[in-house]
């Protein structure tokens, strides 16, 4: 059992429970434990088949998590992979995000107690992905796919449980939204023209990765009549306009999401991703007199004074500081839909590659299980 | 009916509750803390609420703090010094 029955032992760490469906679920409501629909037992049995994609102690945390500072260990992180639905061998991206999210760039605090609705948006590239049969096609951020839905759930639920992110106690989110159940898929790095997101950011392309963004709900770009990048992108920038979003006041790294056919057309056109960047940089902005007076006054004329104190009222407010906070992914099915989607301000997305204990890139989930 | 044995998902706070323990009764009045988060009016009701305090309890020392933004968490500076010079801290969200 490699120490599963000594650490069950230990004051807190079992507990005793039907293990029939519906009494599970009744157990695990009425102790928070879930995200409001089904969950599966963690039983001795189940979690320790989870944990054998694990190579690190499992009662060492690897992360704590705000607001509470749970401790994140191996062992309660497997429970929650167990109560999500996961296979054991998504647990390595499981553990992989929560690290991702623990960086202090990527502002978990914020992110669990705010206001706003953001949620982890979890986008997985590298190898690893197609061997899970991850869907990064039709409906990649929808449903039925098992693996894109239970490890974006089972990061969720370690969010709650974990991390005390209860609805109106840790999460004070105003209204929620649904992506806070699950958020996770790959990129459709077949479909991409360019250099997918984690070698952008540095990792060679055999490496597998996860990239943690502090995400709103997409936002549908609809464009079936441009047939060329500027037609395209034009549609795109006037979706990014608006004049609710964090990104406006606080640093941060939105997503445009271009569908497969969408990115063809733009790259065919000759644009690279940055200069998709680029132009939407320039093209996607808001004068600055279609912000409210009371956003002007107290906002942009207070807090951002120094871009904005004497500023005309037909200055064009950028949606973000720099062209490179765009992050750019490929991602979905046939179809000419893409998305904007904003994000919590002050945060900025994490890039972690998924590694051995020695330090050697995961070339396959495979080895990583243990014999 | 086949009990199971299972693992918990969730973890403890336990630091807080060492800190609330220490901090107990360690003054003759109390050392009062604000912790403003710098949203909007956040400022007007944490002033209310202390003046309210001052008019009911034995207030013996303000410390108040702002966090630059709203959506970061204090610096560890800002929290040493609460948990230093204060009894407990009043923190507000506000807009």
């Amino acid at each position: 059992m490699n120490g599963i029955d000594k650490l069950l032992a230990n004051p807190g760490v079992g507990f005793e429970a039907n293990d029939d469906s519906e009494a599970a679920f009744d157990y695990c409501m009425e102790r928070g434990w879930s995200d409001g629909l089904p969950v599966v037992l963690p039983t001795a049995e189940r979690v320790e088949r989870m944990l054998q994609y694990c190579d690190r102690p499992y009662d060492e945390p690897i992360v704590m998590i705000p607001p509470r500072y749970g401790a994140a260990t191996p062992l309660r992180l497997a429970a929650n992979a167990v109560m999500a639905g996961c296979k054991p061998e998504y647990f390595p991206l499981v553990m992989l995000a929560v690290e991702a999210m623990a960086e202090e760039p990527f502002n978990l605090y914020g992110i669990q107690a705010t206001t706003h609705p953001c949620a982890p948006l979890i986008i997985v590239n590298g190898p690893v992905a197609q061997e899970l049969g991850m869907n990064s096609g039709h409906s990649a951020l929808g449903a039925g796919n098992r693996a894109n839905a239970t490890i974006g759930r089972a990061v969720r639920l370690a969010l709650v449980n974990i991390g005390g992110a209860i609805p109106g106690i840790g999460d004070m989110s105003t209204y929620g939204d649904p992506t806070k159940f699950s958020y996770c898929a790959p990129e459709n790095e077949a479909g991409n023209p360019w250099n997918p997101l984690h070698v952008e950011k540095g990792f060679p392309a055999h490496a597998s990765t996860v990239t943690v963004v502090a995400a709103e709900p997409p936002h549908n770009v609809n464009d079936h009549e441009s047939h060329t990048a500027v037609g395209i992108l034009t549609t795109i920038a006037g979706t990014i306009a608006i004049t609710g979003a964090n990104n406006t006041y606080y640093a941060s790294e939105p997503v445009v999401l271009l569908c497969p056919e969408h990115a063809a057309t733009i790259a065919g056109d000759g644009f690279s991703k940055q200069a998709v960047k680029e132009f939407l940089f320039e093209h996607g902005r808001v004068p600055l007199g279609k912000f409210s007076k009371e956003n002007i006054a107290r906002r942009f004329r207070s807090k951002l004074a120094d871009k904005y104190a004497n500023a005309s009222l037909d200055t064009m407010v950028s949606m973000v500081q720099r062209a490179e906070d765009f992050l750019v992914v490929v991602m979905g099915g046939a179809g000419k839909h893409s998305a904007y989607i904003p994000t919590f301000g002050n945060t900025h997305a994490v890039t972690r590659p998924l590694r051995h204990a020695d330090g050697q890139l995961v070339k396959s989930i495979a080895e990583m299980r243990r014999s | 009916m086949t009990l199971k044995l299972c693992v918990t998902p969730e973890a403890p706070v336990a630091a807080a509750e060492s800190i609330a323990l220490q901090q107990r009764g360690s003054s003759s009045g109390i050392r009062f803390g604000i912790l403003d988060n710098s949203k909007s009016n956040a400022d007007h009701l944490l002033q209310f609420l202390l003046d309210t305090a001052r008019d009911a309890l034995p207030v013996e020392h303000v410390i108040a703090r702002r966090k630059p933004a709203a959506s970061r968490p204090a610096e560890a500076g800002v929290i040493d010094d609460l948990a230093r010079e204060a009894d407990f801290v009043l923190s507000a969200m506000a807009d």
